[in-house]
């Protein structure tokens, strides 16, 4: 038998202030079963639905006004004003050179979908979100989901011991 | 410190004390999977052809949205870009738009089968990349790369296009690149 995602168990928050790029993500989820999806153009509105009421997966776009979606990641992770700082978000982004891609790992990004993207793609990401979570990491320099996603045989000293 | 060591006789340096670790492992949390993944209802972790296809007909239902509010935008932006031409105070307000613009084909594009509308995008948004202001020429460049956007979208030019889109796109890079100096 095989494992099922029930989405309609889930809340989801679109922040991206490209109207059609919101609509079809918010399609895509209302298809999947999920009946409590928000929708919000600016990371500040983000914030104040996130402070209001429970949210599971933030979907953002980086591109946004005013606050770009790094820095609401950076805050989301790192402040102590963080609504939620071990918040899946999956970072939708034009951006997909490899330099863009790390710098959103760095920062705590759980998942990164390049644009233009397609529905196997997106889901792939939400399968990945909610069946197979990650562990957190905290050290000095960085808060987020492991970055390690495959356990490789290595025989050198371990960093994170340093 | 070393000090003798009485069984071996031999003068030994006692090893440094393990450093205490500066990393917390927090374990992952289960919440969402506990709460959505089960055996009876929704969708299969692994979807099937079919309801991918499914899938992929939901994304592709904003297509005409796409087409039409693109088209709009696309038209907008040109009435700023020909605006800025005779008026320098206007340029920065018209290479923001062009750069907007930009991001939102090149991002949009591929999903609704316009790949070619994406190609050029990305050659618009790097040629607009990191500029506050553009001179005669420059805005010309751009206004070259809206109308090409215009054109494959009215004549709904879907995939790569033929060797003469694919020229055409290969022309624009190269006028780009070109008209890139100075950058302001």
């Amino acid at each position: 038998m095989n494992a099922k995602i029930d989405f309609s168990k889930i809340s989801f928050l679109i922040v991206d202030g490209d109207k059609i790029s919101a609509q079809v993500v918010y399609d895509t989820l209302a298809y999947l079963g999920a009946s409590h999806i928000q929708r919000v153009k600016t990371p500040n509105d983000a914030f104040d639905v996130l402070r209001r009421e429970q949210i599971d997966i933030v979907v953002c776009e980086w591109r946004l006004r005013g606050m770009d979606g790094l820095e609401f990641l950076d805050v989301m992770r790192n402040s102590t004003n963080s609504p939620n700082r071990f918040i899946p978000v999956i970072m939708l982004t034009a951006h997909s050179e490899m330099k863009y891609v790390t710098t959103a790992r760095d920062l705590g990004i759980t998942e990164f979908l390049a644009k233009p993207f397609n529905a196997k793609a997106l889901y792939s990401r939400l399968v990945s979100v909610i069946a197979r979570p990650r562990r957190f990491i905290n050290t000095g320099t960085y808060f987020g989901p492991d970055r390690r996603r495959r356990q490789v045989q290595f025989d050198g000293p371990d960093r994170r011991e340093l | 410190m070393t000090h003798y060591d009485w069984g071996s006789g031999a003068i030994v340096t006692p090893e440094e004390p393990k450093k205490k670790k500066n990393v917390q492992i927090i374990p992952a949390q289960t919440d969402l999977k506990r709460r959505a993944v089960n055996f009876v209802k929704g969708f299969d972790i692994n979807l099937s052809p079919e309801q991918l296809e499914e899938l992929e007909n939901v994304v592709q239902r904003s297509t005409e949205t796409f087409v039409r509010d693109v088209g709009k935008e696309l038209m907008d932006c040109r009435k700023i870009v020909i605006g800025a031409l005779g008026d320098k105070s206007r340029r920065p307000e018209a290479v923001a738009a062009c750069g907007d613009l930009a991001y939102s084909v090149k991002a949009l594009g591929g999903t609704f089968q316009y790949p070619l509308m994406t190609q050029i995008a990305k050659s618009m948004e790097s040629f607009v990349a990191d500029r506050t202001t553009a001179n005669e020429k420059q805005l010309l460049v751009s206004q070259l790369h809206i109308d090409s956007l215009y054109v494959i979208l009215a004549s709904r030019v879907t995939g790569f296009g033929t060797t003469v889109e694919q020229a055409t796109v290969a022309a624009l890079t190269k006028l780009a690149e070109r008209y890139e100096l100075p950058r302001e």
